[in-house]
């Protein structure tokens, strides 16, 4: 522990607690010391500071200990009294308000972050003027008179030697009426040490007549009380003092004035000795006499056991007797004063243990007696004492607690003093590192005084920032508590100015004397921002902020006001009302400022920049802001054959533009003067309150050299950012360079809005896009740069290339303006039914004033869509599609053509030229029913070689909605009489919820077949219309004819002439039969097939169907609202249900008449077998009734006819049969009983080789004789046959992949035999 | 009755804090709250100062201001509830059975899979939760 | 209040998560698959943490916490205690269950001499299969210690089924 005498409390007290001089002197003193500047006692006060006196003292029990420092304090006796305490206090104002306009000049840097405060020593953190606060606070209650160290010590009688009888001066100068209150009322004892001095100025001539004056002087008052004092001795020249003296003892002496100009080096010495010996030879000795004097009356009165035990009796005594409010009154004479007088002279010549044990009597005295106010001092100077005597902190401690609560007690009397106590207190424990108790007695130091209360709550704050560890919740909280009792005592200051309006000595300034203090609470919020910066504790920052902001705004300082109150704006967690608050005061704010306020980054509203999305047109140009918004990739993949370069290397168009264009524009994005750039922006309010943000745009910078580019030398660009600025905060600007759109959006509360900005250079040049810049009221623009965000989300939106810099993004090659195609596609439904068929229109215009050419089309689905050619574009539909007998097919094949290649050349001589546009029809079919998304991508070339880009894409984009309408399904099976013919049975099923269709016609594909109604419609279906729904089926006969060429055939075909189509409607109808052979619907059928994946000339046994049926009246848009919309279905490759590609039939009589008395019956069959496929079919017929070997050799010798040659296998069987030849008939009677024991069918036995092997050759039919026997009359079921037949696969098949089987078993069809007995 | 309760994650961020007077003195209320984590500091920090029992999760009375008084309870997760009450003469058993049962309830919200830990908890069940708690509080202190 | 959940439904919860993240989710970056399994049993313990602390004092150091991750957390979650806890005193810790009952039902081949190629192969991925399974409870350890205000590093080994040892390296 150091020296308590060192410690800053220790200072103080040995500076505060030391003998006062009284001095007396006469005007003419003053006037001659005025000379210099001074004051008498300004003159000597650098004088009474002793660090090292060294005199010798003895203590009361003559234990000798010399004294080091020493000081005197010197008052006029005028001053010794109590201070006026309103005086005192707006001393304290101005102390505090001259700090504060002190500390807020210099307070324009940010407030320093807690971290770096707390790093930082204590002397640095502290505000330097609170010491000094405190000790103005501390002198503001000198001269109490219930405590003595204030009293006077000595008096020191000062006259000049002008002044005529100086001796009579001398006694008049001390006559009691002019002394202070303390001596007279017998606070103090009037009898004190007196000093008399002769003061005299050389400037009045040489000192004879003063040393005269003094030997006189000394005869009367005695000889070593007597001084005199020569002053001004340099007469002529001023002199001038480096380090002046008196400087610090005159507060407000100016820096002009030399002080002490005429006191030269001698007067400086002569001074010194007067007060060293005044202090050493005098007072002090004085003083330790008196201690000693005291000390033995108060021991012969109170010492001992028996002065304590009478003491006590006579207090109780007198106790009744006093009960005014602080005690009784105690005269100079009385033995408490006495005691008191001694503590206290004994603490200024530290000798610490005789005051304490004073002090201890004493206080015992005056809580007996109720002397709350001396009980309180005492207990003060005690617990003072315990600290220099640095022993039992406890005891000091609980001696100020308890001092600082009876003056308390005391009320308004006591508080000053208690005031001090707490400081001295507080002191004690900053010495003692207990800095929170510290801080906590700060905080009850605090009266309703609220600028006193301010200032102490601050400095508590500091000591919460100043414990270890540092408190930083309650140091902000104290300084939040601190600023508002600043502000409050303005508020407080502000009333009292309009009670009695006294103008403010400082300042004229009316708004400036209501806010003394309100700098102090803007310093102690600002700092308190730091505690709270980073947090979550978003009401109290708010709070904080707020009130910053609205007192700088009291200020006029409006501009540090606003960026306080922007720290609001985004407060989506207060209440709707606080919202409108901040929100109205920071527009006033703004409006007072008066200017317009660039806000980088503006909280309101925010900008959700992962939104972001910019979207433009270089080579490619978007039909619709769909189009733009679909994946660069489902374009590339549709364009990649179509762009001569694209389809030779497979590379993404930058290689291309690098072929095409200049190396600079290889790393950056094109766009063509003339045509916008959009950017998707998203805006979001996070009030519960509406905003409305006005003139939302982009800011961008257009420079326009391209040299820019690579050296990215910026300052044009900036420069030009400006002046983009100026002109584009003014509305719907024209700029020279690029027009820039404007958007007002109003925001309801927590409302996200997607805005489109666009922004359309002119000029060629280098176009960067900075930022978004909007407007939240006339004053406030909000900017929000793109280029600080990261764009790695945005890369994925924009269409961007990976190896793009971020900075790249926004940056755009303005080159001089290109022709650009705008398409449309007139009247395509948004929602239609599958199979629709309609004619379209798609309109090139071109609007630029260039012509294009060489255009070419790709349609993504060319199942839905496809391209007419130019003679169709203003036909009648569907009267179009009517068979015409002049039709030919090339039409539709020159289609079929251009769709096999997937890209539709429009003719060479075809060209847009400039402001015109050019029709071109298209045929639509919904095809598949589902959400379907149509891309239509169209290239065209510049007529113009001189640009920079050779072509173009217009991309368009549609989404449309097929719903399903009609469910058709056939199903195709063999006819069993007929071979060729099949049984065709077509379902449809309405599956629409209310549409009512019209059956049109069925036609087949493929010009083998004929088909025709098995049974009238009408018959089916009264009305031709299949209501929601309903289900249709109806039978057809279909008939190959080609086969019927090749065969010959015993059915001849009724007609000759093609029946591929089947009229479903009524019959009387006369509208024609739509061609199908015909574009569009060949084409869409080709499609079909191609969409399936089949060969355009499949096999001729599949068979394709297309069923036409109209739909009247459709509640969904058709092309012209009056005629029916037509619905067209395909069916492909409607194949044989279980066909294979062997076909037979058993023919032969139904009915023999025999008489079986005779013999046995014999029967020919014959079986024609068909081999349909194109392979070469090996087919065995082998027949079975029984294990019968032995009945084939009956007549195997019988020459097969059409036998094939290599079929002679079958001839070595021969010699076996023959042996086996004789026992066939018992055998067969035999077998026959046993036939017929076992199975009473089969009365019949298959006579001729029981297993026939043949080889057919593809597309052939062969005849096989057939024989059974018959041995009774009856109905014989002829299919106990099998049918095994295999294809030998030939190579084209293989590669085929042909989807029917190459080899199956067939049990034979029923084939029933009657044969009559006849008689 | 009770003023106010708090809920304050272990970075000293605000997780719920509510207050339940009709005044308007939310911010009074707050500043509270945040001062009393110095308290809690200083009682974790030098535990003899601390609880009845070392490391007790219940703090015990933090500070008292000019008219509330300020309960304190730190969790093994170094969450901290703050009960502010203008009572005067608060049962301790009382105080501890109510952060007992205030714990379950924040246990119960943070466990909730839809609850990004350290961010505030805005459950609407906890709220009630909480003031069915502070209310059955008065009850029982008063019986 | 504290409700509880069949094993067996724990047990196929687990197992098929880890299946889902790591064959469909993630297939072909385990890594990744890893460390989502891992933040998942992190916010488990996380909270699992805040709950099991309810009432009882605070923890003075690491220790008395790995110690409750041992006893009380551990009980909690399988009905019995870590076997055995090793430390170097300086922030490591191995927590050791000699039969981890999430390894119980997963199928070890016990063939200990086994030279064919495609044997090792099989021990092999089940050994990748089973650290897959260990990502979670790694998880639930250090989001449970986290909470508790130690940040740390977990990792499991599985030397010898059903054996399984968790380390706990307590960032310094």
């Amino acid at each position: 522990m150091v020296d308590p005498a060192n410690t800053p409390l220790g200072k103080m007290l040995l500076e505060e607690i030391t003998p006062v001089v009284m001095v007396l002197c006469t005007p003419l003193v003053e006037e001659s010391c005025l000379k210099n500047g001074l004051s008498f006692i300004q003159m000597l006060s650098p004088f009474c500071n002793f660090t090292n006196i060294d005199v010798p003292v003895r203590t009361a029990s003559d234990q000798p200990y010399r004294l080091q420092k020493f000081k005197l304090r010197l008052f006029y006796a005028s001053d010794i009294r109590q201070p006026n305490l309103e005086v005192a206090k707006e001393r304290l104002k101005q102390v505090i308000t001259q700090a504060g306009e002190k500390d807020f000049s210099e307070m324009w840097s940010d407030p320093p972050q807690v971290n770096d405060l707390l790093s930082r020593p204590e002397s640095e953190i502290l505000p330097s003027w609170f010491q000094f606060f405190n000790e103005e606070l501390v002198r503001t209650l000198s001269f109490s008179d219930h405590e003595a160290f204030d009293h006077p010590v000595a008096c020191l009688l000062v006259v000049s030697s002008r002044d005529e009888e100086p001796i009579n001066r001398f006694v008049d100068l001390f006559n009691t009426n002019k002394l202070p209150s303390l001596l007279n009322d017998g606070a103090m004892d009037p009898k004190i040490l007196k000093h008399y001095l002769l003061v005299h100025d050389n400037q009045d001539g040489a000192s004879e007549k003063a040393t005269k004056l003094l030997t006189e002087m000394k005869s009367t008052f005695g000889p070593n009380d007597c001084q005199l004092l020569c002053i001004n001795s340099s007469q002529d020249r001023q002199i001038h003092h480096q380090e002046n003296p008196w400087a610090p003892f005159k507060s407000d002496a100016l820096p002009t004035e030399n002080l002490g100009c005429f006191l030269n080096f001698d007067d400086f010495n002569e001074i010194k000795d007067l007060m060293q010996e005044l202090s050493s030879k005098h007072i002090i000795p004085y003083m330790e006499q008196k201690i000693r004097v005291l000390n033995q009356q108060v021991s012969a009165t109170r010492k001992g056991f028996r002065n304590q035990i009478k003491n006590l009796w006579w207090r109780k005594g007198k106790e009744d007797a006093s009960d005014s409010p602080n005690g009784p009154v105690y005269t100079f004479s009385s033995v408490e004063s006495q005691i008191r007088i001694l503590g206290d002279y004994a603490f200024m010549l530290r000798d610490y243990e005789l005051a304490l044990s004073n002090y201890r009597l004493i206080s015992t005295d005056y809580k007996l007696d109720k002397a709350w106010k001396r009980y309180a001092g005492v207990q003060e100077m005690m617990g003072l004492t315990y600290f220099l005597l640095d022993q039992s902190r406890k005891e000091a401690e609980y001696c100020m607690e308890n001092a600082f609560n009876t003056y308390l007690k005391l009320g308004s009397a006591g508080q000053q003093n208690a005031t001090r106590c707490g400081l001295w207190w507080v002191e004690m424990l900053k010495i003692r590192d207990q800095i929170k108790e510290a801080a906590t007695v700060y905080f009850r130091i605090c009266s309703e005084d609220p600028l006193h209360s301010a200032v102490m709550l601050e400095q508590a704050s500091f000591c919460y920032l100043l414990s270890k560890p540092p408190m930083l919740h309650k140091y902000g909280f104290h300084l939040v508590l601190s600023g508002d009792h600043y502000k409050k005592c303005d508020q407080v200051s502000q009333s009292l100015k309009y009670c009695d309006n006294v103008p403010n000595s400082r300042s004229s300034n009316i708004l400036q004397c209501f806010h003394l203090q309100i700098k102090h609470a803007i310093r102690t919020y600002r700092s308190a921002v730091s505690v709270y910066k980073g947090t979550t504790w978003s009401l109290i920052k708010d709070h904080v902020h707020f009130h910053i902001g609205q007192w700088y705004a009291f200020l006029g300082m409006y501009d540090v006001a606003v960026t306080h109150m922007l720290e609001l704006l985004a407060c989506s967690h207060q209440s709707k009302t606080t919202q409108e608050l901040f929100l109205r005061d920071f527009l006033q704010i703004v409006q007072k400022t008066g200017k317009t306020f660039e806000v980088l980054k503006l909280q309101l509203p925010a900008i959700n920049i992962s939104s972001l999305k910019v979207i433009f047109e270089d080579h490619r140009t978007y039909a619709s802001a769909a189009a733009a918004s679909v994946k660069e990739s489902v374009w590339h993949s549709l364009e990649e054959d179509m762009i001569p370069s694209l389809s030779t290397a497979k590379s993404n168009w930058l290689e291309l533009q690098s072929k095409l264009m200049p190396k600079k524009y290889k790393e950056s994005n094109i766009c063509v003067a003339g045509e916008a750039i959009k950017v998707d922006v998203e805006f979001k309010n996070p009030l519960q309150i509406s905003i409305s943000i006005l003139s939302v745009s982009l800011i961008c910078e257009l420079s326009a050299n391209l040299e820019e580019m690579n050296s990215d030398g910026n300052g044009s660009n900036i420069e030009l950012q400006n002046d983009e600025n100026k002109t584009s905060t003014s509305t719907r600007d024209i700029d020279s360079s690029s027009i820039l759109s404007e958007v007002d959006l109003s925001l309801e509360g927590g409302e996200t809005t997607l805005v489109q900005l666009t922004v359309t250079p002119r000029v060629e040049g280098i176009l960067k896009i900075v930022g978004v810049k909007w407007k939240l009221s006339s004053s406030v623009v909000g900017f929000h740069n793109f280029e600080s965000n990261s764009l790695n989300k945005n890369v994925a939106k924009g269409r961007r290339k990976a190896k793009y810099s971020p900075d790249n993004y926004l940056k755009f090659i303005v080159i001089k303006s290109l022709p650009k195609l705008e398409g449309i596609i007139h009247s395509l439904p948004e929602k239609t039914y599958v199979g629709d068929l309609r004619h379209l229109v798609l309109e090139l215009s071109n609007r630029s004033k260039f012509p294009v050419k060489n255009l070419k089309m790709k349609i993504s689905n060319p199942r839905f869509l496809n391209a007419g050619n130019q003679r169709e574009l203003n036909v009648e539909f569907p009267a179009c599609l009517g068979k015409k007998t002049n039709v030919v097919q090339s039409g539709g094949h020159s289609n079929i053509n251009k769709v096999l290649q997937n890209v539709f050349l429009f003719p060479e001589n075809i060209s847009v030229q400039e402001e015109t546009s050019l029709s071109w029809p298209l045929w639509f079919r919904a095809a598949v029913p589902g959400n379907i998304s149509l891309y239509v991508t169209i290239y065209y070339e510049m007529e113009d070689v001189s640009s920079i880009m050779k072509y173009r894409t217009l991309r368009m984009h549609y989404n449309l909605q097929v719903l399903p309408s009609l469910d058709v399904s056939f199903e195709l099976s063999p006819c069993p009489s007929r071979l060729q013919e099949f049984l065709l049975r077509m379902d449809v099923v309405n599956k629409t919820s209310s549409e009512c269709f019209q059956v049109h016609q069925l036609s087949s594909v493929g010009k083998q077949w004929e088909i025709s109604l098995l049974q009238p419609v009408d018959s089916i279906l009264p009305s031709q219309s299949l209501f929601a729904g309903q289900a249709l089926s109806c039978f057809f006969k279909l008939k190959d004819r080609r086969k019927s060429s090749t065969s010959e055939d015993s059915i001849p075909s009724p007609s000759l002439l093609l029946q591929s189509d089947v009229r479903l409607g009524p019959q009387g109808n006369s509208e024609a039969l739509f061609d199908v052979y015909s574009s569009p619907l060949a084409d869409f059928h080709n499609s079909e097939r191609l969409h399936q994946g089949m060969p355009l000339q499949g096999n001729e046994y599949k068979v394709d169907f297309v069923f036409i049926s109209q739909l009247l009246k459709g509640n969904i848009d058709s092309g012209a609202p009056n005629t029916p919309l037509l619905i067209s279905h395909h069916a492909c490759h409607c194949s044989l249900s279980s066909m294979s590609s062997i076909s037979w039939l058993v023919d032969g009589p139904q009915t023999v008449q025999h008489n079986f008395s005779g013999s046995l019956c014999e029967v020919n069959l014959r079986m024609m077998i068909t081999n349909s496929s194109d392979a070469v079919a090996s087919v065995r017929i082998s027949t079975f009734d029984s294990p019968s070997s032995s009945i084939q050799s009956s007549d195997a010798s019988a020459p097969q006819p059409g036998l094939p040659p290599e079929n002679q296998a079958g001839w070595c069987d021969i010699p076996v049969v023959n042996d086996m030849k004789v026992i066939t008939s018992d055998a067969l009677a035999t077998r026959f009983t046993k036939s017929v024991s076992l199975e009473s069918v089969s009365q019949f036995i298959w006579s001729g080789s029981s297993s026939t092997k043949l080889r057919l050759q593809p597309r052939s039919t062969a005849e096989i004789p057939l024989q059974i026997s018959v041995f009774a009359p009856g109905i014989y079921d002829l299919s106990n046959y099998v049918l095994n037949w295999n294809l030998m696969p030939s190579s084209e098949e293989e590669k085929q992949g042909e989807a029917s089987k190459s080899s199956g078993v067939c049990q034979g069809y029923p084939y029933y035999l009657t044969v009559v007995q006849s008689t | 009755m009770i003023v106010c309760v708090a809920v304050v994650g272990y970075q000293n961020n605000p997780l719920y804090i509510q207050s339940f007077t009709d005044a308007d003195d939310a911010l009074k209320l707050h500043h509270i709250v945040h001062c009393s984590l110095d308290v809690v500091d200083e009682r974790v920090n030098n535990p003899k100062k601390s609880g009845p029992t070392l490391n007790e999760t219940f703090l015990g009375l933090l500070y008292p201001t000019e008219n509330y008084k300020v309960y304190g309870y730190l969790t093994n997760t170094k969450v901290k509830f703050i009960l502010v009450t203008t009572d005067l003469d608060v049962r301790d058993a009382d105080v501890r059975n109510f952060f007992k049962r205030f714990h379950a309830a924040y246990v119960d919200a943070v466990s909730n899979p839809f609850h990004v830990p350290g961010k505030k908890i805005t459950s609407r069940t906890f709220a009630e939760r909480v003031s069915t708690i502070v209310k059955s509080f008065g009850l029982s202190s008063v019986g | 209040m504290g409700r509880e959940v069949s094993e067996s439904c724990i047990d196929s919860l687990l197992t098929e998560m880890v299946s889902t993240y790591c064959n469909r989710f993630y297939a072909n970056k385990p890594e990744l698959a890893a460390r989502r399994i891992e933040a998942i049993g992190y916010q488990v313990g996380h909270q699992l943490s805040e709950r099991y602390t309810m009432d009882r004092p605070r923890f003075s150091d690491h220790l008395e916490a790995i110690k409750f991750i041992c006893k009380d957390f551990w009980s909690e979650l399988f009905k019995k205690q870590i076997d055995n806890l090793k430390t170097n005193h300086r922030g490591t810790f191995v927590l050791q269950d000699n039969r981890f009952r999430w390894l119980t039902r997963m199928s070890i081949d016990q063939s200990p001499e086994n030279g064919a190629s495609e044997d090792t192969s099989i021990m092999a991925d089940n050994k990748a299969v089973q650290s897959m399974h260990l990502y979670f409870p790694c998880g639930i350890i250090r989001g449970a210690l986290s909470n508790l205000g130690i940040p740390c590093a977990v990792s499991a080994d599985i030397s010898n089924l059903p054996a399984c040892s968790f380390v706990v390296r307590i960032k310094a």
